[in-house]
């Protein structure tokens, strides 16, 4: 665990001025993830503005129809959001991610996007970029975000529109991150590997490579928050996955310092052991308050309790709930290897402590390509391939 | 005009913002400093930046400081003297009359 007042100390002293101290956006964020915090602030939110979505993405956990009136309805008004805002930047909320469905398919996006700039927030925006036109990428070069990222489905027009099912979506894409590049816009790109686009990730990566922006994949696709297992049948198997994970150096690197240290950090005993409900929270378009984006029940209405109340009076509860001694993946020898949490195995399973099959079987191949690295060196990446297979 | 009449406004492109018991300046807007940062200030340096309104002058912010601090009326003058220089560079606040 760490203290704010160290995280603060530590930046500031990377610093010379003596009157006040600038602190890149990108070194606070990393440490704010670098574990989790001894008093608990809400300094990272989530704010899903819609599910509904114009693109019909076959692996996508949320989206809905972007012309469902009943739902559009039921969304949040930019007046309760406004509210919102306010009570979480009172509370020390300073960085915000704005995402969706497809944030820009709200009328007032602008108006809640602007309220939460003068807040002060550090706004993660995410987009699919194809609703991005040169005036909107005019308004967000005056009001800068701290970062957009937008996700690719694939790097050719058959792919992209296979995984989108909207013909002209690829187009629409590439000329949103032409835009959203033209005006230097903060921009990553991000992809969601699947068995159909598994083929073009490297092409995808070299695409973000020659617009100098960052690149970074998940392979790990999980069921609809409906319930609905339909994504996972685009999934890739976990050797395609151990496989991807090797090719990407930061990733590997990543996971090297993570196990390095593994040993050493302070086991929990409670159900939730990331910042989740510590020092994030997430709210959905409807206004259900919960601790994770990935795990939603419990959640709370915020339009019956204030985010003061969730935060102080029912977030605790959640996080004083111990897990279930006989739950087998907290015991297990390779947990460390293994990234199924709270969050994914609701998701999977409805249960917040299940094994989660497909996680537990690339653990076991992580676990194996990595006794390899530590045998053949890192940069014996063919060794790795052929024996994790 | 001598400097400790002079009167400062902020910049409404700044937001002060209170986290973790610290003090810190989010620049919202284009062309206001380096967006990728934020910037966390001291103590003395807070104070100052709450005192700055468009209307108190510089040798009133400083007596209000002198009330309020430890601190000798020479130190006290080459910090602000200091600070409100740094601000104005980055464009955080503006020089008025």
């Amino acid at each position: 665990m760490w203290s704010w007042d160290l995280l603060f100390r530590v930046l500031k002293n990377t610093m010379d001025c003596r009157y006040f101290s600038e602190i890149k956006y990108s070194e606070f964020a990393r440490a704010i993830n670098s574990g989790i915090p001894n008093e608990r602030i809400p300094i990272a939110g989530t704010l899903e503005l819609t599910y509904r979505c114009n693109l019909r993405c076959i692996h996508c956990y949320c989206n809905q129809n972007p012309d469902d009136k009943g739902r559009r309805e039921k969304e949040l008004s930019a007046t309760t959001i406004f509210n919102i805002l306010d009570d979480i930047a009172e509370r020390g909320c300073l960085m915000l991610l704005l995402t969706g469905g497809e944030p820009l398919l709200r009328e007032d996006f602008f108006d809640i996007y602007i309220y939460a700039k003068k807040k002060g927030f550090l706004i993660t925006f995410f987009t699919n970029a194809t609703l991005v036109t040169p005036r909107i990428a005019d308004f967000l070069k005056e009001w800068p975000p701290s970062k957009v990222e937008v996700t690719l489905y694939g790097i050719s027009k058959n792919i992209y529109e296979k995984t989108t099912g909207v013909v002209g979506s690829f187009e629409q894409c590439v000329s949103g991150i032409k835009n959203l590049i033209n005006n230097n816009i903060p921009l990553s790109l991000k992809t969601m590997v699947s068995n159909l686009n598994k083929d073009e990730v490297i092409k995808m990566r070299e695409f973000a490579k020659g617009l100098k922006v960052d690149f970074r994949f998940d392979p790990l696709l999980h069921p609809r928050i409906d319930g609905s297992k339909a994504p996972c049948q685009y999934r890739i198997t976990p050797k395609e996955a151990i496989e991807f994970e090797l090719m990407n150096d930061n990733r590997l690197q990543g996971w090297k310092k993570f196990l390095e240290g593994a040993g050493d950090s302070e086991k929990l005993d409670s159900l939730y052991y990331c910042g989740a409900g510590r020092d994030s929270f997430s709210i959905d378009p409807f206004g259900k308050m919960s601790v994770c984006s990935s795990c939603l029940s419990p959640s709370y209405d915020l339009r019956q309790d204030s985010f003061a109340e969730i935060w102080d009076n029912f977030f605790p509860l959640i996080l004083n709930g111990r897990y279930n001694k006989n739950f087998k993946c907290r015991e297990c020898e390779i947990e460390s290897f293994c990234t199924n949490c709270p969050g994914y195995s609701m998701l999977e399973n409805s249960n917040p402590e299940t094994v989660v099959d497909y996680l537990c079987e690339i653990a076991h191949l992580r676990k194996e390509a990595f006794d390899n690295i530590y045998k053949g060196g890192l940069d014996d990446k063919e060794k790795i391939f052929s024996a994790s297979g | 005009m001598n400097s400790l009449d002079k009167i400062y406004s902020k910049n409404p492109n700044i937001v002060f913002r209170k986290i973790a018991n610290e003090c810190i300046l989010v620049p919202i807007r284009h062309k206001v400093s380096d967006l990728d940062s934020i910037y966390a200030l001291n103590e003395v340096s807070a104070r100052i930046w709450e005192l700055i309104d468009g209307k108190r002058s510089v040798q009133e912010i400083k007596q209000i400081m002198l009330n309020e601090f430890e601190v000798s009326n020479q130190d006290l003058g080459s910090d602000l003297e200091g600070l409100l220089g740094n601000l104005v560079e980055l464009g955080f606040i503006i020089p008025g009359s």
